[in-house]
């Protein structure tokens, strides 16, 4: 469960500064996938970097699992598992490597490590590139370890900023399919899109973000209601004031 | 601490599975240095000892106007050669070392029992004619002595007269102090190799991270920033002590190899332990001055742009105790770099370091590396760490 209140976020750029995020507020339910969809620069990625703890909102806050992001920072970061923009991955470690090291990083024991890896290498079918260094591995395979990563913990809360960027269509079915058995796990699940299609696919609430707002809230028939609009995708543009940034 | 070295043992197993990085520091870096500082020192005593031995070539002018003196020099293990057409060229283009010129008038003055001149002809700012200008100087003196005392003598005259004051010289400088002198470079060299060793592993792991996007995910993980920071900096910390012991290694074998180098060095194990001692705050300060840059750099690029500067740092104090030399005082050894630069001179020239020195010494550079650490641990928390572009 992750409870976000009013977050503001500004950066100071040379010419003045930016108003990234500014009021956003919704809230995501244990065995649910909750989306943000918005178009590039909507202030998606900062939003969820306050919900990992990586930045300090400038006021708002931020609750998981009944912790507060800057009061209990630690106690969140056990409870998230993360999948970033930035995802590399250490190309010299084996995928089973960089796993493992994260599992280490959250004090998990060697038996318990090894165990998870069995499990996510057979979600994200990966047995067989597990052991190989990472160094020429494709977008996809780097993705599914960053997952893996970031799934070590077996957390209870899983954010993922856009996890199918860069994927083909393959590999972008599979991973759609292990969001809904995360889902099916019972874990609460925050991802960003800025695909619309794949949002209404798989979400089963969607905030809509724009300029560092929340432009809509709710499910996608909710938000045909709400905007009396038939067409999803029309339903959205509306929503946002603009085509622009945002993809089919 | 179990997550601090689970960093640090992540980061060098990263840097060894590396290894052609790792073959460039451990192995071509300690062999450079005994291939310096040997091929040097050899380099510099085969000069000095031909420029001292060997039969010295002078070209004179007017040779004609003094055949004594000529033929004296001679017998000097000097060889006479005839002048050059230009002499001020022959100096100036470097083909002659010193060119002697004798004054027509040489052999009036001679017979007059007045001075006879002679001029030497060189280039003082040209270290090279240094010892073949001193070595006829002395060779001309000697002469003027000698004939002067005949002189007195024939006149019924002691030469003791003309000498009010005897000078002679006491020196006190031992053969290892001589190899101080030798080897004044000798201590740049371990600091440097201390400052380096873990350089390029301690920008790589926060800046380098950072630019290979995995510095964001490993902040999203429970550990502590300073956690993490700190065992990036251990992992460099461990690879530039190898890198030193190795160093060391070579440096002391190379020394036991070459048994006729001329001077002896202290290099007993002992000396070689209180060495390395000497240089672990130089790799602490090293490994956190360059985390503190890392992590304040917008790459890779920008944090090793500053490298060609900080290198300059263990230089400055030989080059500055080279122009205003200065006598050994506490609060040097409380000065990085230059308390490593007089610390190992005094190793090296087997003098003796008082408990004093030792305590100021190791709590003056462990407390520079402690706070820069505590300013790197600052940077760390940073938000904008992480983001990269």
């Amino acid at each position: 469960m992750i409870e976000v209140q009013d977050l503001h976020k500004t950066f100071a750029t040379k010419t003045g500064s930016v108003k990234a995020v500014q009021g956003v507020s919704f809230s995501a339910r244990d065995g649910e996938i909750t989306g943000l969809l918005g178009p590039n620069g909507a202030g998606k990625t900062t939003t969820l970097r306050m919900l990992y703890t990586l930045m300090a909102p400038d006021s708002g806050s931020v609750r998981v699992d009944q912790f507060d992001v800057q009061r209990d920072a630690e106690a969140v970061r056990r409870r998230l598992g993360v999948l970033p923009d930035a995802r590399g991955v250490y190309k010299r470690l084996t995928a089973r490597e960089n796993i493992a090291y994260f599992g280490r990083l959250h004090g998990m024991s060697e038996a318990a490590i090894a165990q998870r890896i069995e499990v996510l290498s057979e979600a994200l079918d990966m047995a067989e590139v597990l052991d190989r260094q990472t160094e020429g591995f494709s977008q996809g395979q780097r993705t599914k370890t960053a997952i893996a990563r970031a799934l070590v913990h077996d957390p209870k809360n899983v954010i993922l900023d856009e996890p199918t960027n860069g994927l083909d269509v393959m590999t972008t079915r599979a991973m759609r399919d292990f969001l809904r058995q995360l889902r099916a796990e019972g874990r609460c699940v925050i991802f960003s899109s800025h695909i619309m299609q794949e949002v209404a696919a798989l979400c089963d609430r969607i905030v809509v973000i724009a300029h560092g707002r929340v432009m809509a809230e709710g499910t996608a028939d909710e938000l045909r209601a709400h905007t009396g609009e038939q067409n999803l995708e029309d339903a959205f543009v509306k929503v946002i004031g603009s085509e622009e940034g945002l993809h089919a | 601490m179990k997550a601090l070295w689970t960093v640090a043992r992540k980061e060098l197993t990263d840097l060894f599975r590396d290894r052609r990085t790792v073959l460039i520091s451990l192995v071509m870096g300690p062999m450079l240095m005994p291939v310096l500082v040997l091929g040097i020192g050899k380099l510099a005593t085969n000069r000095m000892e031909s420029q001292l031995e060997k039969p010295l070539e002078v070209p004179v002018i007017g040779a004609q106007n003094a055949p004594n003196l000529v033929a004296w020099l001679e017998g000097q293990n000097i060889v006479i050669k005839p002048a050059p057409a230009d002499p001020e060229a022959a100096i100036r283009d470097q083909s002659q070392d010193v060119i002697l010129s004798i004054d027509s008038r040489y052999g009036q003055q001679w017979r007059g029992s007045q001075a006879a001149a002679v001029q030497i002809i060189h280039d003082s700012s040209r270290d090279d004619s240094r010892i073949p200008v001193e070595r006829l100087e002395t060779l001309l003196q000697n002469y003027s002595q000698t004939v002067g005392a005949l002189r007195l003598v024939a006149r019924g005259v002691s030469p003791g007269v003309v000498q009010a004051v005897r000078v002679e010289h006491r020196d006190l400088a031992t053969p290892e102090s001589r190899i101080g002198q030798i080897l004044s470079f000798l201590p740049y060299m371990l600091i440097l190799v201390g400052f380096i060793g873990g350089a390029a592993l301690v920008i790589d792991v926060t800046a380098g991270e950072r630019e290979r996007q995995s510095l964001e995910p490993l902040l999203a993980t429970p550990a502590a920033r300073t956690t993490i920071m700190s065992g990036k900096i251990a992992a460099a910390c461990v690879f530039g002590l190898i890198n030193l012991v190795l160093t060391m290694a070579m440096f002391k074998l190379s020394f036991q190899l070459a048994p006729t180098f001329g001077f002896k060095l202290d290099v007993s194990y002992w000396a070689i332990a209180r060495i390395l001692l000497v240089l672990v705050p130089i790799v602490l300060i090293s490994t956190t001055l360059l985390t503190v840059i890392a992590a304040g750099a917008k790459s890779v690029k920008e944090a090793q742009s500053y490298m060609s500067l900080l290198m300059l740092l263990p230089m400055l104090p030989t080059i500055i105790l080279m122009v205003n030399p200065v006598k050994n005082q506490l609060w040097m050894l409380a000065t990085p770099f230059l308390a490593q630069n007089q610390m190992i001179l005094k190793l090296v020239r087997g003098e003796g370091i008082s408990a004093l020195e030792w305590t100021v010494y190791l709590l003056a550079g462990f407390g520079a590396g402690v706070v820069l650490w505590l300013i790197a641990a600052r940077r760390y928390q940073h938000e904008r760490l992480a983001i990269s572009g």
